[in-house]
């Protein structure tokens, strides 16, 4: 694998793991917090498991880039600053009401879902291995997040009225996880991941399909225009103060 | 006062294809499939699971063995009465300390009718506590559902508590603390 190729391969993991650390953060926020004890458990539950999916990520991205993997998660994760983070705006939005939460991770997981789909076929085979383990735990998120949305869409019309509200919201948010960086014709070219465009049609159709049949509108002026993944919102810093506060206290602490 | 709470629902789980599905405990949901979503969730931390069972808490018929003793005559007054027959869970706890567990199938008329045949079929069984319920009744995961919702608890040894060494740690800085 050439240089570039190799670069810019190491960003695509590494914009994958930022997207998936820090949904699975804001998700860990309702821990404790959650509408009822059981939902409490499970949504804590994919928390987790989206760090542990970022936690996948890097482990691939220090084996390409040559760094030690058993230490390069704690070392991106804890020590970079918010502009270094590649991570896509929807992710870093502040967790909303349980409708933005669902909505927005039914709209990730089933991203999620589509690209790893083509993902499992990567001629880089460490990637396609790992987007197949993914897999098995996503099938599953979104069974939980399909279910809630539909509840929610077709519940009360105040519960209505808060997913429409947070659609309306996320939709240009959403749309921008399929802004591809120009490096990754380069992948493309090389079969290591598919091609962005291919995906946004499947999942397109695929949400637009699910909620409008949980009674939801989908929102037609998606002008807004969300800027790349070098730029963030005012709220990525504080999430960062919060997730890296105790490690930068003592940076040399052993665990 | 309006009971705001969402229906409760029993969860019956199978740790190995050869074994029966005995109770694991209660969870609240709106209606069947997030009952089996949050029932994974909630029992299915460690991945001693193959398959999960939900059903209605308020659609199980139960009886302890101290009502039949004191009510003889009610168990008597069951009667078949020529209805279409369809098949009921019994469940039953054996031990004071256990959970409830299954014991078999019946076909019957209807829930105290399930009840009796069930009497009748098991005698051998000593239910201190026995619950029928309607086969239809109970929302099941299926085969296909083991790979997303039960086999990554298998890889998630995080959440075993004795990879946490937090109460090691607290002893060993207490013991410090005294020898200082």
């Amino acid at each position: 694998m050439n240089a570039n190729l190799k670069q810019a391969l190491t960003d695509y993991l590494v914009a994958m793991a930022d997207d998936e650390l820090i949904l699975g953060h804001r998700n860990s926020e309702w821990c404790g917090h959650a509408p009822i004890l059981e939902e409490d458990i499970a949504f804590a539950n994919i928390a987790l498991d989206e760090i542990g999916h970022a936690i996948v990520w890097y482990e691939l991205a220090a084996d390409l880039s040559g760094e030690d993997r058993d230490t390069y998660a704690n070392r991106v994760v804890y020590f970079r600053d918010a502009p270094d983070y590649r991570n896509t705006q929807m992710v870093e939005l502040p967790k909303g009401d349980w409708a933005f939460t669902m909505l927005r991770q039914y709209l990730f997981d089933q991203f999620e879902m589509v690209r790893l789909e083509k993902l499992t076929q990567s001629s880089y085979a460490s990637l396609a291995e790992a987007a197949a383990k993914i897999r098995t735990e996503e099938i599953y998120h979104l069974r939980h997040t399909r279910a809630w949305v539909r509840r929610l869409g077709l519940g009360t019309d105040e519960s209505h009225r808060r997913m429409q509200a947070a659609l309306n919201d996320l939709w240009p948010y959403a749309l921008a996880l399929f802004e591809a960086s120009t490096r990754e014709t380069l992948l493309i070219q090389a079969s290591y991941i598919p091609d962005i465009s291919i995906l946004k049609t499947a999942w397109q159709v695929q949400v637009t399909t699910y909620l409008q049949e949980a009674a939801l509108t989908m929102p037609t002026n998606s002008s807004h225009a969300i800027p790349p993944r070098t730029h963030h919102t005012e709220h990525l810093g504080g999430l960062l103060s919060d997730l890296q506060q105790v490690a930068r206290l003592d940076p040399m602490a052993k665990w | 006062m309006t009971d705001t709470q969402w229906p409760r629902y029993m969860v019956l789980h199978q740790e190995r294809d050869d074994r029966p599905h005995p109770h694991a405990g209660t969870v609240h949901a709106p209606d069947a499939e997030m009952a089996l979503l949050n029932a994974r969730d909630v029992f299915v931390r460690r991945p001693d699971c193959v398959s999960l069972w939900v059903v209605r808490a308020d659609l199980i018929f139960t009886r302890t063995q101290e009502e039949l003793t004191l009510h003889p005559d009610w168990l008597e007054s069951i009667q078949p009465r020529g209805d279409t027959a369809e098949t009921y869970y019994v469940f039953a706890k054996l031990t004071q300390k256990g959970q409830f567990s299954h014991v078999g199938e019946v076909e019957a008329e209807n829930l105290p009718h399930a009840l009796k045949v069930a009497l009748q079929k098991y005698p051998d069984t000593r239910g201190l506590a026995w619950w029928v319920f309607p086969v239809k009744t109970v929302l099941k995961s299926t085969p296909d559902d083991i790979t997303a919702m039960f086999a990554p608890a298998a890889v998630k040894d995080f959440r075993d508590q004795a990879n946490f060494h937090a109460l090691s740690v607290l002893r060993k800085l207490m013991r410090k603390q005294e020898a200082e």
